[in-house]
């Protein structure tokens, strides 16, 4: 147990930390319908830093960081030029699009590179068994920071993400508090693929979000229940992976599965079905 | 009295060191193939990579820094072949006794004269190692010098089994040079042949045997065989009439079996290390009689 302790005490503590923001974040995707904006900004994040390895950086300078930071930038203006209310184009369409898009082109801009199939699958899967503590404490005081902007802004936040017509209706810049939102979640979500690669950033933002929302209604309820399932998920899967020498990352993401199907089951025997589309606090 | 003073001081030197066996880990399998036979029921050995897996990229996982964390010794293979991976590893396992520059650090490439050492070093050239090519291990004469590097290595650290580390050295030696007679005698009907390879991999194997393993599939090395190149393999290969592919198992064996296709040549499955259980000798065995085989297989053809 205590050699467990000893090797798995910087992927546990980053597991714990981190995903603190990302399951409030994902809150506000799921309810937006972008379920998949965290896969393409976080694929258009890996186009910038694949983009630095052909530059000639490697992926943990901070070159690298600031160029991927940059395209995640971009991808933020044009999701938030992209929300629309014309049905025949689904934004969701073109989160897609960019999802691909940015993934075949870091192919190409890769193909002449040596590391090019490996830093491909790291981007994919990541390294969080292998994080380091600087980069662990680096990432949450990043957080903390875009935590306290949506503190200190969360009735904007909170609007325009769970009741968008309101906003609109009160008159307030949607697409500026959009591109806001938009450029804080990718800053987050480029942070955290650098340790945990998309696979498990779209797990920690998505899976204890859609959980919750079958177990709770209320935002407290829901950031919660949200919490506890990532935490709970995040040590179960660290201690799987450890015992039965699972690649760690992965480990997660199938135990936070598990956690989603052990959810429906129980929001189906207390026979209270909760929408995911209701408003909160109703 | 004073020799049996003598007798029991020799016992409680030994003793410590025969209470807790050495401890070794291997980053690859050849590596650790060649400690077991050295260091025999004196030590243990753990080896990181599989024996099917890409040396230049090993996945972390925790038992491999559980490993790390135990270990007396690392052996590594250096010349950059384990950079992409091994140092994470050994960070996350802080274990002072296998810094750089400890008696558990062991450099196999240490004293050994590496090919393709690149005049400048220029990554546009694909995954190129700036200290030469790391795949020295398949030379059985490489090998055999790495085996006496590890028998000095594992004195230095447990100086009681001295005697029985250079015992194994002896047998392990004359094992393999018995070995290297016949393996020559059997490729020599076939010195200058041409072999096609996925991954610059066997420099040293074609060196020690009088083969040719100048075209890869690979552009460069690393790299996914491209279309274009592979045309051009192709035309190289019935120009020269090369008949044999091998490929080890973590590559693409349909590429190969794509160009096989147009050349009618065989493609044979070249294990890059020794499987589980299996000595560097046997390994070496196996590559070479499989080797003769296909050369065989087509010139019958021809």
């Amino acid at each position: 147990m205590n050699e467990a302790f000893e090797v798995m005490k910087w992927p546990l503590i980053a597991c714990l930390l981190l995903p603190g923001l990302l399951v409030y974040l994902g809150l506000h995707i799921v309810r937006r319908e972008i379920i998949f904006v965290d896969l393409a900004l976080a694929q258009v994040a890996a186009l910038g830093s694949a983009l630095g390895i052909v530059c000639g950086y490697d992926p943990m300078t901070w070159q690298s960081y600031v160029l991927s930071l940059g395209f995640t930038l971009v991808g933020a203006a044009v999701f938030t030029l992209t929300r629309t209310h014309d049905h025949r184009v689904p934004q969701e369409a073109l989160i897609g699009i960019v999802y691909v898009v940015a993934a075949a082109a870091g192919i190409l801009v890769l193909n002449n590179h040596a590391e090019g199939n490996e830093e491909l699958r790291r981007s994919l899967i990541g390294d969080v068994l292998l994080v380091s503590p600087r980069q662990v404490l680096r990432t949450f005081i990043l957080y903390v920071a875009i935590g306290a902007m949506h503190f200190i802004f969360r009735k904007q936040f909170l609007l325009i993400s769970f009741e968008p017509e309101r906003a609109e209706a009160s008159g307030m810049s949607i697409r500026w508090w959009d591109f806001f939102f938009y450029a804080m979640f990718g800053w987050a979500v480029t942070s955290f693929v650098q340790i945990g690669g998309v696979l498990l950033v779209f797990t920690y933002l998505i899976v204890p979000a859609v959980c919750a929302n079958f177990l709770a209604r209320r935002l407290s309820a829901l950031l919660a229940v949200g919490w506890a399932i990532a935490t709970v998920g995040s040590v179960v899967a660290l201690y799987a992976s450890f015992k039965m020498d699972y690649p760690t990352g992965s480990a997660v993401v199938c135990v936070l599965g598990l956690c989603l199907i052990l959810s429906i089951l129980v929001c189906k025997l207390r026979g209270s079905p909760h929408r995911v589309n209701e408003p909160p606090g109703h | 009295m004073k020799s049996f003073c003598l007798a029991f001081a020799a016992l409680a030197l030994a003793l410590p060191a025969r209470a807790g066996k050495l401890e070794v880990v291997a980053t690859t399998p050849d590596l650790g193939a060649i400690a077991r036979e050295i260091g025999g029921d004196h030590i243990t050995v753990a080896d990181l990579a599989k024996p099917t897996e890409d040396p230049h990229f090993v996945d972390a996982k925790p038992s491999l820094v559980v490993k790390l964390n135990h270990a007396d010794a690392v052996i590594e293979g250096g010349a950059e072949l384990e950079l992409g991976w091994l140092p994470a590893l050994l960070d996350n396992a802080r274990n002072s006794k296998l810094d750089t520059g400890k008696p558990g650090r062991i450099l196999a490439s240490e004293g050994l004269v590496l090919l393709e050492v690149p005049a400048t070093l220029d990554r546009s050239r694909g995954d190129v190692h700036a200290a030469g090519n790391p795949h020295y291990m398949n030379d059985p004469l490489n090998g055999r010098v790495v085996a006496e590097h590890l028998c000095n290595a594992f004195s230095q650290l447990d100086p009681a089994s001295a005697a029985y580390f250079r015992a194994n050295l002896k047998k392990f030696e004359e094992q393999l040079d018995a070995k290297l007679a016949q393996w020559q005698a059997l490729l020599a009907p076939y010195k200058g042949r041409d072999v096609v390879s996925y991954h610059n991999y066997w420099p040293y194997f074609a060196q020690r045997f009088g083969l040719k393993m100048e075209l890869f599939l690979e552009p460069k090395p690393g790299i996914p065989p491209t279309p274009a190149h592979l045309a051009e393999v192709i035309t190289k290969m019935k120009a020269d009439n090369v008949r044999v592919i091998v490929v080890q198992p973590y590559q693409n064996r349909k590429t190969a079996e794509t160009v096989a296709g147009h050349t009618d040549a065989l493609v044979l499955d070249f294990p890059s290390f020794p499987a589980a259980g299996q000595t560097y000798a046997e390994w070496m065995d196996g590559l070479v009689k499989s080797l003769v085989k296909a050369f065989e297989a087509r010139k019958q053809v021809n």
